[in-house]
C-alpha cells in the first residue's frame, strides 16, 4: 500500500487511527504490530513471511548478542546476523543482476530466478542490522520484548521508503511513548505536507519527465532534454522527502520521532554538502557502519579516497540492482575524491552561487545515470543535454516549457528554504498583520493542500511508485 | 493555551475532512460508467485464494475504490482548474484553444507512417476496385491552426493527405483539406466536439461536388435551422470545464423531398434526423441517429442512381446533403458492421454499378479504415 492513494487515505488511515486511540497503553503496540502486517501484506502477501522471519532471527540473534555481549560468542552471533541478513537483501535483490552479469561476461546461460523485488526489503534489513551491531556495540539494550521488536522492524510509517531509523533512534519510544495535542497537530501537519510535496509536485512534474524520457532521443534539443533532467530531479527529491515527511509525521502523531531525512539538497554547495542533505538517513546509516569501520579519514588519505569509493559504490548498488546505479555511485565518488583532493578548496575560495551551480549540474548529469538504464539511453540522453542530437531549441521544447514553466518556478521555489522562511518570519512578526496572516495560513493552508492532494491522487493519471527497485 | 488550541484546531480540521470522506466514500452506491471519462468503471473485484495471492487482488481492488470514490466527477474538475490555474494549455488529450475552442490532441508519435501506409495500401486497393472517391477529412488541429496553443504538437495531416492524393490521383482525391482551410474563420467545427459542423461538412460537399462534376444543391447557409444551442461534446466531457454550449444546426433542404432511411435493414423512418438525441448528452446523434453499421436510404430523386459510402461519425452530419444526387445511398460503419466489406458491396451493388465514397476523418480512417 502507498500513501498517495485512497485507499490508504481513506480506508487503511481512518480505521487504523480510531482502534490505535481507543486501544490503552501497550496495546497500542500490538495495533501497530498488526496494522504495519496488514498494510504491508496488501501488496505483498507472501514476502510478509520474509519480512517476519528476518525479525525473528534479528531477534533472537540480538537476545544472543546481549547474553553473550563482551564474550566471543557474541561476536559470533553479529556475524551470523549480518551474514543472514545480506544474503536476504542479495539473494532476494542481486541475485538475478550477478546472473546477468556473470553469463554476459562468460556466456555461461545461467537461468534467472525471476523473483519480484520484496518491497521495502532494503530499508528493514538495514534497520535489523543496525540494532544488532548496535547491541553488540553495547550502544543499545537488547530488546526482550519480541513485540515491541517486531513493531520496530514493522513499522508502517517507514517500511516501505524510509527514513531507515536505526534502533537507538527509536528504542526509548518502543516501550513508551508521550503523545500531545502540539505533536500530534505537528505531525498532521507534516504528513499533509508530504502528501501535498508527492501528489502536487511530484506527480505533476513526473508527468513531464515521463513524457521526456518516452520520446526519441536523438535529435532532442537541448531544451527539451534540460526541462527533461529537471523533471526528474524535482520528481524525485519531491516523492522521496514527500514520502519521508508523511513517515515522520505519522511517526509524530503516535509519539515516535524519526531522523530527518532531507534537508534542501539542492541548495547545496558541494557534492560532499549535497549528500549530508540528502537522504540523510541512509548517508549516516552507511557512514556509522561501513565508513567508520572501514578506517574513515583517521587511516591518510588515500585509504579516506578507498573508503569514499567503497561507500559510494555501495550506496549506488543500494538504490537499485542494474549497472546505472552503480555508475551514478561512481560518478559521485569521483567528485567527492576530487572535492578532497583539492576541488574542496578551490570551490571554498569561490562565490558560494558557484558551488551551487556546479553541485547542480553534478546532480542532474547524476540522474541522467540513475533514470536511464540503459548505455545507449543514458549516452543518447547526454548527447542530447550538450547539443549533439539536435537543435538548441525546438518547437516541442519550446511547448514543454510553456505547459510547465509555472510549476517548474513552483517547484524551484518550493526546494529552497524559503518557504519555510517566510512562515518563520510571519510567525515571529512583530505587526498584526503579518502575525493573523500565519494564523490564518495555519488554519487554511494544511486542509487546502489536503483537499488538491486527494484531487490529484483521485483523478490518478499519474501518481507512480518510484521505490520499487530500492 | 493559544497553542493548544491552534493545534487542536488543525488536527480536527485534517481529520474531519479524511473522516467526511470516508464516510460518504462508504455510503455511496457503484457507478458502472462514466459518462464524463467515457469509459466503464473498475467494479469489485472477486476475492480467490489466488487473486489474493498473487497481489492481483489488492491491485484490482485499489483500482475499485479510486475509480469508484466519492464525487470522482468532482475531484477530477478541480484537478482541471489547477491544470488551469497552471497555465497548461492541454487537459486529458485536449487543447484549450483561442476562442473557447476545445481541440483533440493527435501526437506525431502515435500516427507511424507504416501504419499510414498500410492503411493507403487498403484503400488505393479499394479505389482501383471500385473507382471510389476518397474524402479524408482533416481533424480541427490541422485546420484551426491561428487557434492552436504555441508549438503545440500536432501529427501533420496535410502530409499525409498529400501523400494520399498523389496516389489515388486527382480524379478520385477530393480535396477537403483546401477547401476547409479556404473557411478557417467560419463556425465549421465544434467548440467542444471533435466533429465538424453541418457548415464544415457543407464545404466538404461543395468539394465533393466540384470533384465529382455535380452542381451542388443551393443549400441556404444563412438560413440553417437551429435545433440546440446546448450541445456539449465529447471534447466538453474530457476536461469537464463550464462551457455555453455549441449550437447544431441543419440544412432543411435535405429533406425538401421525402425520405426513406432503413437502419440495419428493420427499423424504418423518413427522416434523417433524430431529436431524441437532443435531451441526451450525446446530442451529435441527432444526426443519422447516432452509429449503425449499415443505413439504406431511399431518396424521391428518381435518376437511378446508387452512392455505396464506407464513413466514421463525421459523415453522419455531410451524407444527408448527399440525397438530390442519389436515388439510392448506402452506408457502412466498419466499426459496428462484421461481415466482409467487399461481399457486400458485391451484393448491393445494383446492375447499373454504384458509386462508392470512401468518407472519413484522417485519424479515423488510420484507426479504423479496413477493406478486405
Amino acid at each position: 500500500m502507498v500513501f498517495s492513494s485512497v485507499l490508504f487515505l481513506f480506508r487503511f488511515l481512518p480505521f487504523f487511527f480510531i482502534v490505535y486511540f481507543l486501544i490503552p497503553g501497550r496495546g497500542k503496540n500490538v495495533i501497530l504490530f498488526l496494522g504495519s502486517l496488514l498494510f504491508y501484506a496488501w501488496g505483498e502477501p507472501v514476502y510478509i513471511l520474509l519480512m517476519l522471519f528476518s525479525t525473528l532471527v534479528d531477534y533472537v540473534n540480538g537476545r544472543l548478542i546481549g547474553k553473550f555481549q563482551g564474550r566471543s560468542l557474541a561476536k559470533v552471533f553479529l556475524v551470523l546476523s549480518v551474514v543472514i541478513n545480506l544474503f536476504i537483501l542479495c539473494f532476494f535483490k542481486y541475485a538475478d543482476f550477478l546472473i546477468q552479469t556473470v553469463n554476459g561476461l562468460t556466456g555461461a546461460g545461467l537461468p534467472h530466478l525471476n523473483l519480484p523485488l520484496p518491497i521495502g526489503i532494503s530499508f528493514y534489513t538495514f534497520q535489523t542490522m543496525s540494532y544488532t551491531i548496535d547491541v553488540y556495540r553495547g550502544k543499545a539494550k537488547m530488546q526482550r520484548n519480541i513485540l515491541d521488536f517486531g513493531v520496530y522492524v514493522t513499522m508502517f510509517p517507514q517500511l516501505i521508503a524510509g527514513p531507515i531509523v536505526k534502533y537507538s533512534d527509536v528504542e526509548r519510544e518502543l516501550h513508551g511513548r508521550r503523545v500531545t495535542i502540539i505533536g500530534i497537530s505537528h505531525g498532521t501537519k507534516r504528513f499533509v505536507t508530504g502528501l501535498a510535496k508527492k501528489a502536487l509536485l511530484a506527480n505533476m512534474i513526473g508527468e513531464l519527465w515521463a513524457d521526456i524520457s518516452a520520446m526519441e532521443f536523438s535529435g532532442m534539443s537541448v531544451l527539451t532534454s534540460w526541462i527533461g533532467v529537471l523533471a526528474f530531479a524535482f520528481q524525485i527529491y519531491f516523492d522521496f522527502s514527500g514520502y519521508s515527511d508523511m513517515a515522520i509525521g505519522l511517526g509524530e502523531i503516535m509519539g515516535f520521532h524519526f531522523p530527518e531525512n532531507f534537508n534542501y539538497p539542492y541548495i547545496a554547495s558541494s557534492v560532499t554538502d549535497f549528500w549530508r542533505r540528502w537522504h540523510i538517513s541512509l548517508g549516516s546509516w552507511f557512514r556509522e557502519y561501513v565508513y567508520i569501520p572501514l578506517g574513515g579519514n583517521r587511516k591518510g588519505l588515500s585509504r579516506q579516497l578507498l573508503n569514499i569509493l567503497a561507500v559510494w559504490m555501495l550506496t549506488g548498488i543500494w538504490h537499485g540492482a542494474g549497472w546505472n546505479f552503480l555508475l551514478w555511485g561512481l560518478w559521485f565518488a569521483f567528485l567527492l575524491m576530487m572535492e578532497k583532493l583539492f576541488l574542496g578548496k578551490v570551490l571554498s575560495r569561490l562565490p558560494g552561487a558557484i558551488g551551487m551551480l556546479y553541485n547542480a549540474l553534478a546532480v542532474l548529469l547524476g540522474w541522467v545515470l540513475f533514470a536511464l538504464d540503459t548505455p545507449a539511453g543514458i549516452g543518447g540522453y547526454l548527447a542530447a543535454m550538450f547539443g549533439f542530437g539536435g537543435k538548441l531549441a525546438d518547437s516541442q521544447g519550446l511547448y514543454l516549457l510553456g505547459e510547465y514553466f509555472v510549476l517548474l518556478v513552483i517547484a524551484a521555489v518550493a526546494a529552497t528554504p524559503l518557504p519555510g522562511l517566510l512562515t518563520k518570519g510571519l510567525e515571529r512578526a512583530e505587526t498584526g498583520w503579518g502575525i493573523a496572516l500565519y494564523r490564518l495560513g495555519e488554519k487554511v493552508i494544511p486542509a487546502l493542500l489536503l483537499l488538491l492532494s486527494i484531487a490529484v491522487i483521485v483523478d490518478g493519471s499519474f501518481n507512480p511508485f518510484l521505490y520499487f527497485r530500492f | 493555551m493559544g497553542e493548544k488550541k491552534n493545534a487542536f484546531f488543525t488536527t480536527a480540521v485534517i481529520a474531519a475532512i479524511i473522516l467526511i470522506f470516508t464516510a460518504a466514500d462508504l455510503c455511496r452506491g457503484d457507478r458502472l460508467y462514466s459518462e464524463t471519462e467515457n469509459r466503464l468503471l473498475a467494479a469489485r473485484p472477486k476475492a480467490s485464494g489466488e487473486t489474493v495471492f498473487s497481489g492481483k487482488f489488492a491491485e484490482d481492488y485499489e483500482a475499485y475504490v479510486t475509480d469508484q470514490f466519492v464525487s470522482r466527477d468532482k475531484w477530477i474538475g478541480i484537478k482541471t482548474r489547477m491544470d488551469i490555474l497552471l497555465q497548461k494549455k492541454e487537459i486529458n488529450g485536449v487543447y484549450l484553444a483561442e476562442d473557447g475552442y476545445l481541440i483533440e490532441q493527435h501526437l506525431p508519435e502515435d500516427y507511424s507512417e507504416i501504419l499510414a501506409a498500410k492503411k493507403t495500401a487498403l484503400l488505393l486497393e479499394l479505389v482501383r476496385e471500385w473507382d471510389a472517391a476518397v474524402m479524408l477529412v482533416p481533424t480541427a488541429d490541422n485546420i484551426l491552426t491561428d487557434k492552436m496553443p504555441a508549438n503545440a504538437p500536432c501529427y501533420d495531416q496535410a502530409a499525409l493527405l498529400e501523400q494520399i492524393a498523389a496516389q489515388v490521383g486527382d480524379r478520385n482525391y477530393v480535396d477537403v483539406y483546401g477547401s476547409l482551410k479556404a473557411h478557417a474563420q467560419e463556425d465549421i467545427y465544434y467548440r467542444s466536439d471533435h466533429h465538424w459542423t453541418s457548415l464544415g461538412a457543407y464545404y466538404g460537399y461543395l468539394a465533393w461536388a466540384e470533384n465529382r462534376g455535380e452542381t451542388p444543391y443551393a443549400y441556404r447557409t444563412n438560413a440553417m435551422t437551429v435545433v440546440s444551442e446546448d450541445f456539449l461534446g465529447t471534447l466538453h466531457s474530457k476536461t469537464n470545464l463550464d462551457r455555453a454550449g455549441d449550437t447544431i444546426r441543419y440544412f432543411e433542404g435535405t429533406e425538401k423531398r421525402p425520405v426513406t432511411v432503413t437502419y440495419d435493414f428493420n427499423r424504418v423512418t423518413d427522416t434523417f434526423y433524430e431529436r431524441s438525441y437532443l435531451d441526451t448528452k450525446n446530442q451529435y446523434g441527432f444526426f443519422l441517429d447516432d452509429n449503425h453499421a449499415f443505413i439504406q436510404i431511399d431518396t424521391s430523386y428518381r435518376n437511378g442512381k446508387t452512392l455505396f459510402v464506407i464513413k466514421d461519425s463525421y459523415a453522419n452530419s455531410m451524407v444527408p446533403l448527399l440525397t438530390p444526387h442519389y436515388e439510392r445511398i448506402y452506408v457502412v460503419d466498419l466499426r459496428y458492421y462484421n461481415g466482409r466489406l467487399s461481399t457486400l458491396m458485391k451484393q448491393m451493388k445494383p446492375e447499373g454499378g454504384m458509386d462508392v465514397l470512401v468518407l472519413y476523418n484522417c485519424i479515423h480512417f488510420l484507426e479504423e479504415f479496413e477493406y478486405m
